[in-house]
């Protein structure tokens, strides 16, 4: 995996047109620090912030992470991306 | 269904997300139509803005920069290329599915467009196109019981500007890439509608009376709005609020 200055980064054209992009930094393949930014829609909007946190200390794998996205979406509308493109945008941070 | 109807001018960007937020919080039936001044950018709530905004060049331009509620792109708001317009209300009068509020409002803002000689659609979750380009495009939220829906019209646009003022991948702009936009984005004049402000304003206004059976009456925020709105305004403002992402 590449890293420039520590910072991981992602960036997700999803089908039509919105984009999502991750910055994160891991420390021992967990995730210490995340941001996930976008021209998405996602209600209620402050929801954002809980999933970062729920994602902080979590293992950079692919189950475990989904399984955070899955939980997290239960309480969220996403509008224009899906639980999946949050899934792969994170995954293939580089 | 009443609204209150206001018909307000130019103010500046803090001030404009202030009040649409003060509107918001106390629910009344509202549309407001507004411009801003100086010319400004609004990110979407999940955005970055050091990621979408060329900070530098803002500055130089004296063209402000503020982070909405809402979700959706980055927006620049010529102080006289364009109309914004917020839709406010209680959450129960309107369909409690997202992309049907949208449908809504958009079916309400593209028939009003007729009134200035526009054939316009919504498309997509939430533009309006004219000959299959944007000409408008909005963004919801649901807060407090009620909800907003702001968005813009383009009377005039100047790809060049901005561009120059938002992050568009690449630090130089390619002629390709202006054109790729030319092609997606439209105007008002550019589709030779009317844009004396006077007859934008009173066909959206229209297209609300007709499509959603709205009667308006003309308003004024009311003071503990005015208040809220103050109070708002400093987070707006605030570097705290504007690179919280």
């Amino acid at each position: 995996m590449k890293v420039e200055n520590g910072i991981l980064k992602g960036e997700l054209k999803v089908r039509g047109g919105k984009l999502i992009k991750c910055r994160m930094k891991t420390k021992d393949d967990k995730i210490e620090e995340i941001k996930i930014s976008g021209d998405f829609f996602m209600h209620p909007e402050e929801k954002i912030e809980e999933l970062e946190e729920m994602l902080k200390g979590v293992e950079l794998k692919r189950e475990e992470i989904e399984f955070i996205i899955n939980l997290f979406s239960k309480n969220v509308e996403m509008i224009g991306i899906t639980e999946r493109d949050l899934l792969r945008v994170i995954m293939e941070a580089k | 269904m009443e609204f209150r109807l206001i018909n307000d001018g130019w103010r500046n960007a803090y001030e404009n997300m202030a009040i649409d937020e003060a509107i918001l919080m106390n629910g009344i039936p509202t549309l407001r139509l507004y411009k801003w001044e100086p010319s400004a950018i609004s990110i979407g709530y999940f955005q970055s803005i050091e990621e979408e905004v060329n900070l530098e060049e803002c500055r130089k331009e004296g063209v402000d920069v503020v982070r909405r509620i809402t979700g959706g792109g980055a927006v620049y708001h010529d102080s006289k290329g364009e109309i914004t317009y917020s839709f406010v209300c209680p959450q129960k009068m309107l369909p409690k599915k997202i992309m049907d509020i949208y449908a809504l409002i958009c079916a309400s803002l593209a028939n009003g467009l007729k009134y200035i000689g526009l054939d316009a659609k919504h498309a997509g979750i939430n533009d309006i196109v004219v000959n299959g380009k944007k000409i408008s495009g909005s963004a919801l939220t649901k807060k407090y019981g009620n909800m907003l829906q702001h968005g813009t019209l383009l009377l005039k646009v100047d790809i060049q500007k901005m561009f120059s003022l938002l992050k568009v991948g690449k630090e130089k702009i390619s002629d390709k890439e202006i054109k790729n936009v030319e092609e997606r984005v439209t105007s008002v004049e550019r589709e030779e509608g009317s844009t004396e402000e006077k007859k934008v304003r009173e066909a959206l206004i229209k297209g609300f009376e007709e499509t959603m059976g709205l009667k308006f009456y003309k308003g004024e925020l009311t003071e503990e709005e005015i208040k809220n709105a103050e109070k708002l305004r400093r987070k707006y403002e605030s570097r705290e609020w504007n690179f919280k992402r």
